[in-house]
């Protein structure tokens, strides 16, 4: 018997199931149109390039921590909010810079308070009356601080000064320039120190709670990130109106992207922290990760209510994606490059660039991006290592906690990305995350839980099948034999993908392309 | 000493707290100055409110009984268990509305839908393990969330407004006669739980369990262990959709979000609560539960949420075997430390 007579016995099951998927594709492409369907097929991989942003940080998480992370919905809705905070407010974007870069500025320096907490007079003291003792100076001087520090934003009881009409006026092509805000509250420098102190007493207090019996030697590597962030909070505090009046007057293009990066590095160092404040003292307790991680996901919800409020509203897209007027809708690419149409002519029908080209290409190059960073870099192949045999990376010597943070870390930054790219053309609203995770859920569920190839396979099918029977839902199906024209109607959309994730995990308990147990 | 001054001795604190909810419809109507008559005869405001409350717990607490049974003590995590309430509420409701049958009829029906819904359930429950079964059960009942969702069946089930409408029969109106409906759930959630205790400490029960700490080894053992997950399945879902019944009796409007993942959520928190697989822990969370929500809504409004998942996050990182758990692993210590106390103090 050759090789590929027993890869075809082995994966018999696997590869019917493939065909079935196939055949079906093609008979769903018979009822309509050729311009219907490549709408509909571009709309299908839009929809797919977001589930799979979202997905493949869900299954990297999952399959090296072994974390459901269910709160990786929210930190995607996060992520979409604080890029629409960065392309439609600016201002409130560098006033923010400050505090956060301050704050986060101890945490960056957890190997200097690990050496720390194992000298002998912290050690000697008691266990649990100093490590609080820091928390709570920490929180009565940032409570003291923050209320008072001056941020330009948005007011959610105001109308003409809510983020819809923020959101409206950029549009527009009009955007509002808020009054900017100033210290008369507190004193600058009294702010500057206080949220200094918060943040280190907060680290250092936070690091006790935890002690570590063996602490690797303090290096000058370790103070690189912190001093960055310092220079980065006192930078933005010193140049604040200067750094305004730039990003206002910079292009929306330019600004876009500035978006998506601080949407992707905030999201990160979110995820980043989250493993190592909340996740990490809970690796010997699975089920309970789950339950954290629902706890994050509400508070996330309602942190996103408080902050942004319950009205949906839209982000803009960026003007390179958003013309109209003389020669649009495009008839080709070189026509679309000269004019930045928003739509453009493609096999006949008419296909918004953004939604149904932009996200899909994002979504393919962040594939390829992660595929090399797991197949070509050390990194990766510490990751695929410890996916297969956590317990033996470790005992080969490799800091796997470190890695752990990475991968958690890059994952939510991943579902950030989706986030930011999605916010345009889905809109912001505080259902976004749920129903997006149980797309990327339901996409892992039939791809492979842990299989990154899997998780886009899967990730396509979810989008694909959503977007056919939406397109079906207004042709509508002739039943074979009978006068009668099925039309789907919308609740069939998300029942279709749950359907095939049953049946799939029916026919293959590990998804189409999970490894078998 | 005889048998039953033992039985008394060792069922202390269930007994109080028994004769203590027996009674608090009175003792409440009694702060305000209600005579046990008037509380009787459903007259009193505040003791009508009280009771509306502990309802409400009853039937939560039934609902994180059943999945106690599930989780805790058989060790499936599923995530599709509101389908089970769902079935039970909508099932009442559309019986008692559209097909007009009397309240035993209709219970007799739910009684044989809750065993065919495990039977759905124990349909996979070969196939799939661990985190996939947990993903399966949410495919089914999202499926079910869906289809009672839909606009087709608005009829029937009030599409996403919810259903409303129910005729209760006058006996067990919450509306005239709450009080008679307040011992009827009580009587109910006592009865699932003295069963429950029985099913935990029988045969079958310890195979449950023994199933919950290494599946392998009870096959190893000869248990058919998909017929004892069945079993659990089927008494747990039995339960799930009574509680449902209890609810769609009791709500004016059942609304479809007890359908939806985020009810199962609230089971799995109440156990978390209360204690993971100590059946007791599962009614002890449920009272945590919705009166903390109720108190937080009452004085903070919107942010109530926050502070619910915060306290949350508090218990899986700081109590983490819940509060009944702990009480178990540390009642020995509390007890001499108590002693040590009342010995200081000089009055022992």
């Amino acid at each position: 018997m050759t090789k590929f007579q027993a890869t075809l016995r082995k994966n018999l099951i696997l590869y019917i199931t493939l065909a079935v998927l196939v055949a079906t594709f093609f008979v769903a492409g018979q009822g309509m149109e050729r311009k219907d369907f490549v709408i509909t097929l571009l709309r299908g991989f839009s929809v797919g390039a977001v589930t799979f942003l979202v997905a493949s940080g869900f299954s990297l998480i999952f399959g090296l921590l072994d974390v459901l992370n269910l709160a990786h919905g929210t930190l995607f809705m996060i992520g979409a909010y604080i890029g629409w905070t960065v392309y439609v407010r600016p201002d409130t974007f560098v006033d923010l810079l400050t505090p956060m870069a301050l704050l986060i500025c101890g945490f960056s320096l957890s190997n200097l308070w690990a050496n720390l907490s194992t000298k002998s007079w912290f050690s000697l003291s008691s266990k649990w009356v100093l490590p609080w003792a820091f928390l709570l100076v920490s929180i009565l001087v940032a409570l003291f601080v923050l209320p008072r520090y001056p941020i330009a934003t948005w007011d959610l009881a105001d109308y003409a000064n809510s983020p819809g009409t923020y959101s409206f006026m950029a549009d527009q092509g009009t955007p509002i320039h808020a009054v900017a805000s100033t210290f008369d509250k507190i004193n600058p420098l009294l702010a500057i120190g206080g949220l200094i102190v918060a943040s280190l007493f907060a680290a250092f207090g936070i690091s006790l709670f935890n002690r570590q019996a063996l602490v690797s030697k303090l290096n000058v590597r370790d103070f690189i990130p912190a001093a960055l962030l310092l220079f980065i909070g006192l930078g933005s505090f010193a140049a604040n109106d200067s750094l305004t009046a730039f990003l206002t007057g910079l292009s929306s293009n330019w600004l876009f992207l500035i978006a998506i990066l601080v949407a992707v590095l905030s999201g990160a160092g979110l995820g980043g922290l989250m493993e190592a404040t909340l996740i990490r003292p809970l690796y010997s307790r699975p089920i309970y990760q789950l339950m954290l991680t629902l706890g994050m996901s509400a508070i996330g919800v309602e942190v996103v209510r408080s902050i942004w409020g319950r009205p949906e509203f839209t982000m803009p897209k960026p003007p390179f994606f958003n013309g109209s007027g003389a020669g649009c809708p495009a008839e080709s690419f070189s026509a679309w490059w000269q004019h930045n149409c928003s739509t453009i002519f493609l096999l006949g029908g008419r296909v918004r660039v953004y939604n149904e080209i932009f996200i899909p290409l994002l979504g393919i190059l962040v594939l390829v991006a992660v595929w090399v960073l797991l197949q070509r870099s050390r990194l990766g192949m510490v990751i695929r290592a410890g996916v297969q045999d956590r317990e033996m990376v470790e005992a080969l010597g490799i800091n796997v906690r470190r890695v752990f943070t990475m991968v958690f870390a890059l994952g939510v930054g991943l579902a950030a990305l989706g986030g930011v790219l999605a916010a345009p053309s889905m809109g912001l609203s505080n259902a976004m995350g749920e129903s997006l995770l149980l797309n990327a859920l339901i996409a892992l569920a039939i791809g492979g839980l842990t299989s990154y190839p899997g998780a886009a396979l899967g990730s396509l099918l979810v989008g694909l099948i959503q977007q056919f029977i939406i397109k079906y839902g207004t042709i509508g199906i002739p039943i074979p034999f009978t006068e009668i024209i099925f039309k789907p109607t919308p609740p069939l959309v998300p029942a279709s993908t749950v359907l095939l994730m049953v049946v799939v995990l029916l026919i293959l308990p590990n998804g189409l392309l999970g490894k078998k147990e | 000493m005889t048998n039953l001054s033992s039985f008394f001795r060792q069922n202390r604190g269930s007994l109080i707290t028994l004769l203590g909810l027996t009674l608090l419809p009175f003792i409440v109507g009694l702060t305000e100055g209600a005579s046990p008559l008037v509380v009787w005869k459903n007259a009193g405001g505040t003791s009508k409110f009280v009771e509306g409350l502990a309802i409400e717990v009853f039937i939560l607490a039934l609902f994180a009984l059943s999945y106690d049974l599930i989780f805790g003590i058989t060790g499936l995590l599923s995530f599709g268990h509101s389908m089970f309430f769902a079935v039970g509420a909508y099932l009442t409701g559309v019986l008692l509305k559209n097909f007009h049958l009397n309240l035993w009829q209709t219970i007799g029906l739910v009684f044989i839908a809750a065993v065919i819904q495990a039977l759905l359930f124990g349909l996979v429950l070969p196939r799939v393990k661990g985190i996939t079964f947990a993903l399966v059960t949410l495919g089914l009942s999202s499926v079910f969330h869906i289809v009672i969702m839909s606009r087709e069946l608005g009829d029937f089930t009030g599409s996403d407004v919810g259903l409303q409408g129910v005729i209760v029969p006058a006996f067990i109106s919450p509306a005239n006669e709450r009080l008679r409906f307040y011992f009827v759930a009580l009587a109910v959630l006592l009865l699932a739980y003295l069963l429950y205790k029985r099913f935990v400490n029988s045969p079958t029960g310890r195979i449950c369990v023994a199933i919950r700490e290494n599946e392998a080894r009870a096959k190893m053992l000869g248990y058919n262990t998909f017929t004892f997950k069945l079993v659990a399945l089927t008494l747990s879902s039995i339960t799930a959709a009574f509680a449902g019944v209890l609810h769609a009796l009791y709500q004016p409007i059942v609304s479809p979000n007890i359908a939806d993942m985020g009810f199962t959520v609230t089971a799995l928190l109440i156990t978390l609560i209360g204690g993971v697989g100590t059946l007791n822990g599962a009614l002890v969370g449920a009272a945590i539960y919705r009166l903390l929500d109720f108190g937080l809504r009452r004085y903070l409004g919107e942010s109530a949420s926050f502070i619910n998942g915060a306290i949350y996050i508090a218990f899986v990182l700081f109590i983490p075997y819940g509060i009944v758990g702990t009480w178990r692993l540390k009642s020995f210590e509390i007890k001499k430390g108590w002693e040590r106390l009342v010995k200081m103090s000089g009055l022992g």
